[in-house]
């Protein structure tokens, strides 16, 4: 007996979203996995590295202060979760904050 | 004896030159900070001038006569700013109404009027997103159209011009060679980093006020290095150092050669010919993004990340002026007239 669909869909972007799903692939894998590869996306690099690497002595963890390296990080969408998408959503945030530490306050993104 | 004489006059002559030259040598810095450059007097360390500009800023590169500061913006945008007016009199886009491109990489070719990008490029086709694969291409900086490509690997980020702009060398996982110098474009070798568990953050280029050498710091899971090449011969050189690492976003050679200067939190001096660290001097403020050199090499400049420019002086490595930036910044260029 053929197991029904518990959703059906019912326009034409729903049932290309089902024809996608029906014929969907591998799409993500783990970054340690071979071959050597690196994520594809917003952002062209994330090499995390030594940004969040703890220390030992002081000064110990990220950047100091995390303030400093928010439009580093928002610019070029290296975590767009956490800070303002530079490249899609808020290409022009830097106009509400230009200095961070002074203009913190007025920022606002979704 | 009249030989003597003109001897004389002649060393006498070449001396006085030189001794004019380094009194005539004044050093000119540019903050690329968000919507703005501003311009930093070297032989006072005074704010002299504010340009505005739209965006945040990340590439640049100077004309070859220094009459130009080219600088990407948005990643998208590639702005001409005239130096002697201190404006920006041409703003281009890399995109068009079929793809939006962005640009990793930025340098300019000989002729002046044209560049090389490496582009990521992105559109939709029914709803769906299409990304393109990153390519590396020489652009009218006219109009922004492109002129020829190669398609480059993933992650590229950077580019270098070597022996005068017949080859690019494109910086991601790991250097890829591209050969310029005829109408096709093509890949002739590559330099693995990669699979040496490097992990490298190339950019910040200093290739200009370095001495014609393009250098990174590299990490590895056991140390730092710094890895160089010369734009004059194409020659790639790794420099393993000894110790546990320190942290840093860019680095930067002595006038002497015999040091490099690398900054994050910290100003830490590195010795070339014991691969060694040497001092590690806390930054006033915390993190900077940029370093650079007086032309003199008396005074080093840390810069970008937050809203600060600190001055040291390089024999004592004492901090002796910070500067208040107006936004917050990326880089920190030097050109010397």
């Amino acid at each position: 007996m053929k197991k029904k669909r518990p959703i059906q869909a019912l326009n034409a972007k729903a049932r290309a979203i089902q024809s996608l799903l029906d014929g969907e692939g591998k799409t993500v894998a783990a970054l340690q996995q071979g071959p050597p590869a690196m994520p594809v996306g917003c952002t062209t690099i994330f090499d995390t590295g030594w940004e969040t690497n703890p220390r030992p002595t002081y000064p110990v963890g990220n950047c100091q202060s995390s303030a400093k390296d928010f439009h580093g990080c928002a610019g070029d969408c290296w975590w767009p979760a956490q800070v303002p998408d530079g490249l899609t959503n808020h290409q022009d945030f830097d106009k509400q904050c230009p200095n961070v530490a002074r203009d913190w306050r007025v920022l606002k993104y979704d | 004896m009249n030989r003597k004489i003109t001897n004389l006059l002649v060393i006498t002559i070449i001396l006085l030159g030189m001794g004019s030259q380094d009194t005539l040598a004044k050093d000119t810095f540019y903050y690329l900070g968000h919507g703005m450059i501003q311009v930093v007097d070297g032989s006072t360390d005074a704010i002299v001038a504010d340009i505005p500009i739209d965006g945040w800023l990340r590439e640049s590169d100077f004309s070859s006569d220094n009459k130009f500061l080219y600088v990407t913006a948005k990643r998208h945008l590639i702005h001409k700013v005239n130096l002697a007016e201190n404006r920006v009199v041409k703003t281009i886009d890399v995109g068009d109404s079929q793809w939006e491109r962005f640009i990793y990489g930025f340098d300019l070719a000989p002729d002046g009027k044209s560049a090389f990008v490496n582009l990521l490029s992105r559109t939709t086709r029914q709803g769906e997103v299409v990304v393109a694969a990153p390519r590396l291409a020489q652009i009218d900086l006219e109009d922004g159209h492109i002129l020829r490509s190669i398609e480059v690997p993933w992650s590229s980020v950077s580019l270098v011009s070597v022996k005068n702009s017949s080859h690019i060398y494109v910086i991601g996982k790991d250097i890829v060679m591209v050969d310029v110098s005829d109408d096709e474009m093509k890949i002739i070798d590559r330099y693995s980093m990669f699979e040496k568990k490097w992990n490298i953050l190339p950019l910040w280029d200093n290739t200009k006020e370095n001495g014609g050498i393009f250098m990174v710091n590299y990490y590895t899971p056991e140390l730092m290095g710094l890895i160089s090449i010369d734009t004059n011969s194409g020659e790639i050189t790794d420099t393993p150092l000894d110790g546990p690492p320190v942290f840093a976003y860019s680095v930067m050679r002595s006038v002497d050669k015999k040091k490099v200067y690398a900054v994050m939190d910290e100003l830490t001096v590195i010795d070339l010919e014991t691969r060694s660290y040497g001092p590690i001097i806390p930054v006033p403020g915390g993190t900077n993004y940029a370093i650079n050199i007086s032309s003199d090499g008396k005074k080093i400049y840390v810069a970008g990340g937050g809203s600060s420019t600190t001055v040291f002086d390089a024999a004592s490595l004492k901090p002796i002026k910070v500067l208040k930036m107006k936004t917050d910044g990326m880089d920190f260029r030097r050109l010397t007239f």
